[in-house]
């Protein structure tokens, strides 16, 4: 498990894509959404965050979110 | 081996042979012509058959996104098409947020896609990867801008990037657009048209290759410098829930709060200002309309609708079919006129035109589109009707620039008075009147001379130009003169960066970048070896290639970049920093301020053979 408790809160979601460019190129050297590890996923104009099972809560996906929608919390220490 | 930021290849497509290639990008080229808005230029520049009619085969589609796009540099998700406008008749860009569209093409492996000939039958073109087809629209045609959307994207999964056309499109009205993801407008002019005349209904992209740059350590440091001084913006909360709405009254803050579903960003904009709206209530309510502002969807409010709802769903009627909505109601209200003194007769008025109407608007907006009636000669535009019922009529229709409405000064739908850069440049991009910023500080309100060589310098403008653009030294503002012709002109070159890189042109967001960081950004993402002098050389060159480009299309700087009478008077422009009216001369002589700024004759707005020389252009 990670360093890291990954919180989503899709209501606040723009669809901005920043965290899966992040997630992609931390592990792929590449800025890829089809490799990354979280999935931003559009239905219709409703939007869900998903994860897959690669994900190690690294955080840096909500490292890289502008808009509230990820955010990371230390296990056992304060949210970021 | 590519660069950095370039996915390395150029696709093909011969609409007419049903054929496509796969060609690796010229990077002899891109090292002339920067990327993005710079190649697409170059591209359409050689592919065009010149002379051609706009709606012809012999006119390509040049699409791409520059070297940034696909990368997570703050919004660097620009698109942009190339093409013969057909009611403009000149070359001219057309740039979207590109939503997906930019950074999945470049994961497929493409900068560029060129799209020539014209389709037997309804198609669409597929990219997936290196997967690519030519299918069947037949199923699509028909169909509108959100409807076909969605059915590619039911098709394909997302993340995918659709650029589609509704039917105004597929019946060649001259003023259709295309859209980006269902929610970005690309091309007024009648791009939508262009992709109609060849049969195209929709370019369909997903990929999974991945964007890679060239200095990892580097772009890291700087962009890790930029998403913090973003993060650090003491407006960025207020930009993010509100955008572009402070700065248009009109949109009332309560009713955007009681629609408001979510705000939209294209890919990689930590600021995003597209908007997904729901009808709260009402016999419309529940209807979910996605728009690139919400400011777009009250454009019916300013023409006399007097219920938000109604202007909402008008607006999702007109943009579903692809309509330019300035030109629309600029045209609608030029009819009324016409019925009004009995040009036009009444009995071809059904329904009756009323600007304050939903009913009327959408029923003349589905007959536009489908030329019905009368609306087969207001689907040929404004040139339409005065073709139609005579010179004369010219006389009731609103100020026109190419054959075009321009949406902001006196006799627009947006009245603002003052005469800056975004206004000259209405006249003086050869795609036609088009607002943008630029970056310009004369965007919107007035502001003090003082913090203009701030502006200037972010921009890139060299020094010795900064005294050309602001003259006198004193501490007196009215002892100091305003130069918007030689401002434009370095206006029109920041733009010019921004759109050859892949960066979002809007104030919020490129009031982040100046062209040294822009450099810096360049050599990293490429490797391509990079300072701000080479960047401005380049620049310059795309810009005048631009200019050589539509006149070789016949462009005539001075009859078709001369102001509309109606700027001028107690009713027009007011001079920018001192707000008396604006002249003719005032302008003519701003018109030529410009073409000296960029090394052209003053008088013609041709290129000195000098500064072709300069560019490297002299045989492009």
């Amino acid at each position: 498990m990670g360093k890291y408790q990954i919180d989503a809160v899709p209501a606040n979601c723009a669809g901005c894509l920043r965290c899966e460019l992040a997630c992609s190129d931390t592990y792929t050297r590449s800025f890829n959404p089809s490799a990354a590890r979280i999935r931003v996923v559009m239905s219709g104009e409703d939007c869900r965050i998903d994860f897959t099972e690669e994900c190690i809560e690294c955080g840096m996906c909500a490292d890289h979110c502008f808009y509230g929608a990820l955010s990371k919390t230390e296990k056992g220490g304060d949210e970021q | 081996m590519s660069a950095g930021g370039f996915a390395g290849k150029v696709l093909w497509v011969d609409l007419t042979r049903g054929e496509t290639a796969q060609v690796p990008l010229d990077m002899s080229m891109v090292e002339s012509f920067i990327g993005g808005l710079g190649m697409c230029l170059k591209l359409c520049y050689d592919a065009i058959e010149p002379g051609c009619d706009a709606l012809s085969p012999g006119n390509p589609i040049v699409l791409g996104a520059g070297p940034f796009v696909g990368t997570n540099l703050p919004s660097t998700s620009r698109v942009y098409a190339v093409s013969k406008l057909p009611t403009t008749g000149t070359i001219g860009w057309c740039g979207a947020g590109g939503f997906t569209f930019g950074t999945m093409l470049k994961n497929a492996g493409f900068d560029h896609v060129v799209i020539r000939g014209r389709s037997e039958r309804p198609v669409y073109l597929s990219i997936s990867d290196d997967d690519v087809r030519l299918i069947d629209a037949g199923s699509l045609w028909g169909s509108t801008v959100e409807e076909t959307t969605h059915a590619l994207w039911q098709q394909y999964g997302t993340p995918t990037g659709v650029l589609a056309i509704g039917q105004a499109g597929e019946n060649l009205v001259p003023f259709s657009m295309a859209f980006v993801d269902r929610i970005s407008t690309v091309g007024r002019g009648g791009f939508g048209a262009v992709m109609g005349s060849k049969n195209l209904k929709a370019v369909v992209v997903q990929g999974t290759g991945g964007v890679r740059v060239a200095d990892r350590k580097r772009y890291r440091a700087l962009n890790t410098e930029l998403c913090d001084k973003i993060q650090a913006w003491p407006h960025l909360k207020e930009a993010q829930d509100f955008g572009m709405i402070n700065a248009f009254s009109f949109v009332p803050r309560d009713d955007f709060l009681r629609m408001k579903k979510r705000r939209a960003a294209c890919i990689s904009c930590p600021i995003g200002c597209k908007d997904v709206v729901e009808i709260p209530d009402g016999p419309f309510k529940g209807l979910v309309k996605c728009t690139s502002s919400v400011i777009n969807l009250y454009t019916p409010m300013l023409y006399g609708f007097r219920d938000y709802r109604d202007s909402i769903k008008c607006m999702a009627t007109i943009d579903g079919y692809g309509l330019d909505m300035f030109e629309f109601f600029g045209l609608m209200a030029m009819t009324q006129r016409l019925l009004d003194q009995g040009t036009i007769p009444a009995q071809l008025a059904e329904p009756e035109i009323r600007l304050d109407s939903l009913y009327s608007m959408e029923a003349w907006a589905r007959k536009i589109s489908f030329g019905e009636g009368l609306g087969e000669v207001l689907a040929r535009g404004f040139r339409g009707i005065i073709e139609e019922y005579g010179e004369h009529t010219k006389k009731v229709a609103p100020p026109l620039i190419k054959g075009m409405h321009p949406y902001a000064g006196p006799g627009s739908a947006i009245a603002w008075p003052l005469f800056g850069t975004m206004e000259l440049g209405q006249v003086l991009d050869p795609r036609g009147p088009h607002v943008g910023s630029g970056g310009s500080p004369t965007y919107f309100a007035k502001r003090p001379l003082d913090v203009f060589p701030k502006h200037l310098k972010r921009m890139g403008v060299p020094a010795a130009a900064i005294g050309r653009i602001i003259k006198g030294d004193g501490t007196e503002e009215a002892a100091r003169e305003l130069n918007v012709g030689a401002l434009l002109r370095y206006s029109h070159a920041w733009f010019t960066t921004l759109g050859s890189l892949g960066i979002c042109a809007r104030g919020h967001i490129n009031r982040f970048y100046d062209a040294e960081l822009c450099a810096k950004l360049y050599e990293a993402v490429t490797g391509i070896p990079t300072d701000l002098p080479a960047l401005r050389h380049k620049v310059d060159r795309v810009w005048t290639l631009y200019r050589l480009a539509n006149l070789r299309e016949g462009l005539e700087p001075g009859r078709q970049e001369s102001p509309p009478e109606q700027w001028f008077g107690e009713a027009g422009f007011k001079r920018y920093l001192s707000g008396e009216p604006l002249t003719r001369s005032d302008a003519d002589r701003m018109i030529a301020d410009y073409y000296r700024e960029w090394g052209w004759d003053p008088d013609t707005g041709v290129p000195t053979a000098q500064e072709l020389e300069r560019l490297g252009l002299a045989s492009p």
